[in-house]
């Protein structure tokens, strides 16, 4: 059914159930079950007084299983390619935007022991308002401000989460 | 009953579930309204408070939310032809019409009625079901509830036959992932890849804050929603007299609520289902199918009742058996085992004041999300124009700093970004997230009752099937699985035929 909506700009086309990249991402997840089914012995110790039935490998293996099952047709597809299989997904081209701000965002979390939850949390928002096309200042000044200042007062002051010292002020401390 | 009836009273109106209950439905109205979010977004971002708060205010924070993003989603639906929620799309049929006429206030007095009327139906319906069904699992052993598990998790992967190998996929992957960490019979650690941090396993809040969190924020970056500059309210507040209007069609409303429910009640079924079927039956049966998809109020009511009631349906096997139909109920399920509390029969029995506040709760909230709509619509209606950028930045940050919070352990955070990515690539491709959490959340359940079962019996997996009710549920996923597989091929052998006499 087609999407009625005005006012929604989605991708250029719609997602192509057919593409590709949808066998490639099966067959990864396959793999990935295959490798921790193949390694599981040395994962998981099954050396106590447990039989299998009642031991700790039974239902991951069951789990891995259903996941190399269901990837089966993805690798069957990548190895033999239709003669108008594509790789084309939507017309949307590659995820830049979200990638940047997911490199963003881990800078974010490696920054919150580094330099603290409140100047992180300014840097990560206003970095994040400015690469997402906001050049106002009152926009990109008094959001992460304003945030910042909400996750102190309800973290810090009424949840009374613990966060660690920064290690900037402890080296400029002394 | 009177008594658990009246202590539930009273935790119900203390002041603080009724804030709980209110900010809850604030936000779930919000997100509702504002296309591209939905319920799910604010709950799982949500979810990191409710540590610090007792069961009964968590549970009707988030239900504010679950409820409130039904009602929500039906404005924009109205007045834009863009649904807030995906159910709210049946909404815009007759509403956007309406809208077009210049009766707005008539198409959203009738999705407010519809959404307030089916949400209580629902509710009475729960509270009369639920002991009736709570009995009925009281006989229940490991086996019966390893199968009735094994149900749900089907019909879930069957909603979406056509993406059966993706949903194999990620079910067996939320399986996994809820297996990660120490073991609880055997204290063996499991997939933790030599890493200390990995024993504590992966826990459902980074889990699911990550798919639907920051992996749908992650596509609000990247798929642009714009304002429409167009839409716009004369009027501050709902028209009382078209609410009075709308209650000529109260057999439409009890119809649509009661198909509501009970679609809620089966896994994977979902409120989109909900929505199609009550409009779809309601048309039928008025006797002015011609007026619908034209601009007919009992179009948008129909809709409304019947995609607000499944909450409440949802909740039936969820507190009774301890299995929840969609992912929203999944997190919901989340929220009952983080605090000790373990949905099934005995919760009626054990938790009686608890399942009683729920119920009120559930009740309250679809009238102050009726009455707040109701006094404050343009305001909520406005909340569009808000730039998704804006709403990203904040959405991202408030997960990443809750998620923290939970545990105090940055590798929490660390979890919740890798499954926003991988949220993320699921929700661009289209594969069925709803199995990768359905997966995590049931994992435990189903494979303690396995192991708990095989153990009864020795190893013989023949258990399952010496049992008549772990029978009867065996011999119903069986058919689940086999009826539509069979149905499909006919269907594919009739068209093969037909495509045939048409090239003859």
């Amino acid at each position: 059914m087609p999407w009625p909506c005005q006012g929604i700009d989605f991708m250029a086309q719609k997602t192509n159930p057919k593409s590709r990249v949808h066998d490639l991402l099966g067959a990864v997840l396959g793999l990935f079950a295959a490798i921790v089914m193949a390694t599981s012995p040395w994962q998981v110790d099954t050396s106590g007084p447990y039989p299998f039935y009642k031991g700790a490998l039974i239902f991951p293996l069951m789990a891995l299983g259903l996941m190399v099952m269901g990837s089966v047709p993805s690798f069957i597809r990548l190895l033999r390619p239709g003669a108008t299989d594509s790789w084309h997904l939507d017309g949307g081209g590659l995820p830049r935007r979200p990638a940047v701000v997911l490199s963003m965002a881990v800078a974010f979390i490696i920054g919150i022991p580094m330099i603290g939850l409140e100047i992180s949390c300014i840097l990560f928002t206003a970095s994040m308002l400015y690469y997402l096309g906001h050049r106002s200042p009152k926009i990109y000044v008094f959001w992460p401000l304003l945030l910042s200042g909400v996750f102190y007062l309800v973290f810090k002051y009424f949840l009374d989460v613990y966060f660690p010292t920064p290690l900037l002020l402890e080296y400029l401390g002394g | 009953m009177i008594e658990y009836m009246s202590q539930a009273l009273v935790t119900t109106f203390t002041c603080s579930n009724i804030t709980a209950l209110v900010l809850g439905t604030l936000i779930g109205i919000v997100v509702g309204i504002l296309p591209g979010l939905g319920p799910m977004v604010g709950m799982v971002v949500l979810l990191p408070f409710t540590f610090a708060l007792p069961p009964a205010v968590a549970l009707s924070l988030l239900l504010g939310v679950f409820c409130g993003g039904y009602f929500g989603g039906a404005v924009p639906a109205i007045l834009m032809r863009t649904p807030g929620v995906p159910s709210s799309l049946v909404t815009s049929f007759d509403g956007f019409p309406l809208t077009q006429k210049g009766e707005a206030q008539t198409a959203l007095s009738a999705a407010l009625v519809g959404s307030l009327g089916g949400g209580i139906i629902s509710v009475f319906i729960l509270i009369f079901l639920a002991p009736a069904l709570a009995h009925v699992a009281a006989s229940f052993g490991p086996p019966e509830y390893f199968a009735a598990g094994l149900l749900g998790v089907v019909l879930v992967v069957m909603a979406y036959r056509e993406k059966l190998a993706k949903g194999l996929i990620l079910l067996g992957l939320g399986l996994w992932i809820s297996t990660v960490g120490i073991d609880g019979p055997t204290l063996v650690p499991r997939f933790c890849f030599g890493t200390l941090a990995m024993q504590n396993g992966l826990h459902l809040v980074p889990v699911c804050l990550g798919l639907f969190g920051i992996g749908q924020t992650l596509m609000l970056v990247e798929r642009k929603i714009l304002v429409n500059a167009r839409m716009s309210l004369t009027r501050r507040t709902l028209d009382f007299s078209k609410i009075a209007a709308t209650l000529k069609y109260w057999k439409s409303l009890i119809l649509s609520g009661v198909i509501g429910t009970f679609v809620g009640l089966l896994p994977g079924t979902g409120s989109i289902l909900a929505s199609f079927l009550s409009y779809e039956t309601v048309k039928k049966v008025s006797g002015r199918a011609e007026a619908f998809g034209k601009g007919a109020p009992e179009g948008c009511l129909a809709s409304e009742a019947g995609n607000n009631a499944v909450p409440a349906g949802a909740m039936i096997p969820l507190l009774t058996l301890g299995i929840p139909g969609d992912a929203l109920s999944a997190v919901l399920l989340g929220v009952f085992t983080i605090n000790g509390i373990y949905p099934g029969p005995l919760l009626l029995i054990k938790e009686p004041v608890l399942i009683n506040t729920l119920y009120l709760s559930m009740l309250l909230i679809n009238i102050v999300a009726f009455v707040i709509l109701a006094i404050w619509l343009r305001p909520f209606a406005m909340v569009v124009r808000v730039s998704n950028t804006l709403l990203a930045s904040i959405i991202m940050s408030l997960s990443l700093v809750g998620i923290y919070a939970v545990n105090t352990r940055l590798f929490d955070a660390g979890v919740a970004l890798v499954m926003g990515t991988l949220g993320y690539i699921l929700l661009r491709l289209e594969w069925p997230v709803v199995n990768l959490v359905m997966g995590v959340v049931l994992g435990e359940i189903l494979e303690e009752r396995l192991r708990e079962s095989l153990s009864m019996s020795e190893g013989n997996p023949l258990i399952f099937l010496e049992r008549p009710i772990s029978l009867f549920l065996f011999v119903a996923t069986f058919l689940i699985i086999v009826i539509p597989v069979l149905w499909d091929s006919r269907k594919a052998r009739i068209r093969a035929r037909n495509k045939g006499r048409d090239f003859s």
